[in-house]
């Protein structure tokens, strides 16, 4: 009951913020926040609720991203196709996956998630007759709801805000549901879930399936937001990591603490890139470091997140 | 009329045949003790029974529905349960949740589940442990709580792996009072026992397996004096 009220601050807070704050900068940083709680959140479906620890979640970002940016440029269609094509791609994407999490377990399955998320990367690249290849894709910019061509950034924080509730709620659901319950008992123990006939197979597919379409729309606001989407970016290694790092941060399989990791995630890094980025500097990939330090350091002495921490107070 | 019938089951693993040719039919409210030798392929027999193993050869029936290449979940959704001889407990769970899963399975409210699962924990004498994390629990108490977490599926034939294995013997015969309670209750009930006094205690009718095949299938008394029960459980130099 305390976290669902820490949410509603959380959301709340969120959502009025634009109204009293009017800083580019800020509202900018907002939007990122938001996405990449969405992405954290939609990651701890599968990683989080059902224990599939995936890094390749990259690869349905990627779908989304692209999704979205090819409707605008090949097609000259709503990018809003591109949210639901990318998210059906995904899905069809996360089942392929979720089948393999049936035949490879732990560290298997990690591995064969990065090489998916691999060679997507290096097709997306190569591709250049459709994908433009590794120069990427500038997202063209037609102003509009229905174009999501949309230079508000306060629009874009509840655009944003509209879908990390969703992930919230859907997260929310997994922690008390029937369905709950069953994937934390596939989590904890496979056969003994089999055993007392939880269909562990079917749950775990339909988690990752549904995990790669809330990655997928992330991806599609993403590339509408940002404008422009690079192969190399969106199927990266680095990318996957963020997500996981947020959401462990946060406290895996918590329905808030993956937005409370992206957040601490994203201002720690803003701050680290303008604090040692810029031309010239030889600390520009500083933060990376300091995700790894920070990652050990939460295993270590706080293995169930902020959240996990915070109920134990 | 009988409820599980296992007909011809053979499972091999390399060389080694664990269960070969194994037959027999148990009754709808029978409690048969299955007994043998370690490697004697008793849990091998509960592993293809409940769909962990897909038997090389043979039928497994229940109640006339085949079981045998069917998945696990699926084998427990038929009506037959199973506790493992190597415990299993989801430990990040509280008791009470470890039973609810298995409750969920019959019901699709949480609330019903919920109460269910007290109802099962009562019965098994851990309520009071309910809201316990399960990696708290000492050995025997983890007994009662797969016992309650498998009863809690509302099976037709519940298989129970060495419930007094690993357990100190202040708790044995609450543990053989609990089986027992269960089959008076009207459950049919397969456990595998390495304890003689256990199983002669509870059972009325024994099976014996030795390297993978079914010796001796009978009341107790008869079955612990058969020839070749006391040959592979002593050796041959005490057999009378």
């Amino acid at each position: 009951m305390k976290t669902f009220a820490a949410a509603i601050v959380f959301f709340a807070a969120a959502g009025l913020a634009p109204l009293f704050v009017r800083d580019a900068f800020f509202l900018d940083t907002l939007v990122l926040m938001l996405v990449w709680g969405c992405a954290a959140g939609a990651w701890n479906i599968a990683g989080g609720y059902a224990g599939q620890i995936s890094l390749g979640h990259a690869t349905f970002f990627g779908l989304g991203a692209y999704a979205a940016a090819l409707c605008g440029v090949r097609w000259n269609i709503s990018p809003w196709y591109g949210v639901a094509i990318g998210a059906a791609l995904a899905m069809a994407a996360g089942t392929v996956i979720g089948f393999l999490s049936n035949r490879l377990r732990g560290p298997y399955f990690v591995i064969a998630t990065i090489a998916v998320s691999q060679i997507l990367l290096i097709g997306a690249s190569r591709w250049r007759g459709f994908t433009a290849g590794s120069e990427g894709i500038p997202v063209p910019f037609r102003p509009g709801f229905w174009t999501l061509g949309i230079a508000d950034k306060r629009l874009w924080v509840w655009i944003v805000l509209g879908l990390a509730l969703l992930v919230y709620l859907v997260q929310a659901y997994l922690e008390r549901s029937r369905r709950g319950f069953q994937l934390a008992a596939v989590r904890e123990d496979e056969d003994a879930a089999l055993s007392l006939g939880v269909p562990a197979r079917r749950l775990k597919v339909v988690a990752i399936a549904v995990s790669a379409a809330f990655t997928a729309i992330c991806g599609a606001f993403w590339a509408q937001y940002v404008g422009f989407v690079d192969p190399v970016y969106v199927f990266s290694l680095d990318l996957s990591v963020r997500f996981s790092l947020a959401a462990i941060i946060g406290g895996l399989g918590t329905a808030l603490g993956p937005f409370l990791g992206a957040v601490l995630v994203t201002m720690v890094e803003t701050w680290l890139r303008a604090e040692l980025g810029g031309l010239g500097s030889n600390l520009i990939g500083m933060y990376l470091i300091l995700y790894g330090v920070a990652l050990i350091l939460m295993v270590r002495f706080a293995p169930q997140g902020i959240v996990g921490w915070a109920r134990q107070r | 009329m009988s409820l599980l019938s296992v007909h011809g089951v053979t499972k091999t693993f390399g060389g080694i045949s664990a269960n070969r040719g194994i037959t027999f039919d148990v009754a709808s409210g029978e409690l048969v003790g299955i007994i043998g030798p370690n490697g004697a392929g008793k849990s091998t027999l509960f592993e293809c029974i409940s769909g962990f193993y897909a038997p090389d050869a043979g039928e497994i029936a229940l109640d006339g529905a085949r079981l045998n290449r069917l998945s696990p979940d699926r084998v427990c959704r038929l009506g037959v349960a199973r506790t493992f001889q190597k415990l299993r407990p989801f430990s990040g769970m509280t008791v009470v949740e470890n039973v609810m899963v298995g409750a969920l399975t019959r019901t699709k409210n949480v609330k019903h589940a919920r109460e269910q699962a007290h109802e099962w924990l009562r019965r098994v004498g851990l309520v009071e442990k309910a809201n316990a994390h399960a990696r708290t629990l000492s050995t025997g108490q983890r007994k009662r709580l797969e016992m309650a977490r498998a009863l809690a599926t509302q099976p037709r034939v519940v298989l129970l792996d060495e419930v007094t294995g690993g357990v100190d013997q202040r708790s044995i015969p609450g543990l053989v009072e609990l089986v027992r309670e269960l089959h008076a209750g009207g459950l049919t009930v397969l456990l595998i026992e390495h304890n003689m006094r256990v199983v002669t205690a509870v059972a009325k009718r024994i099976l014996a397996l030795h390297m993978g095949e079914l010796i001796a299938d009978g009341p107790p008394e008869l079955v612990a004096r058969d020839r070749r029960v006391v040959e592979a459980y002593l050796g041959q130099a005490y057999v009378a």
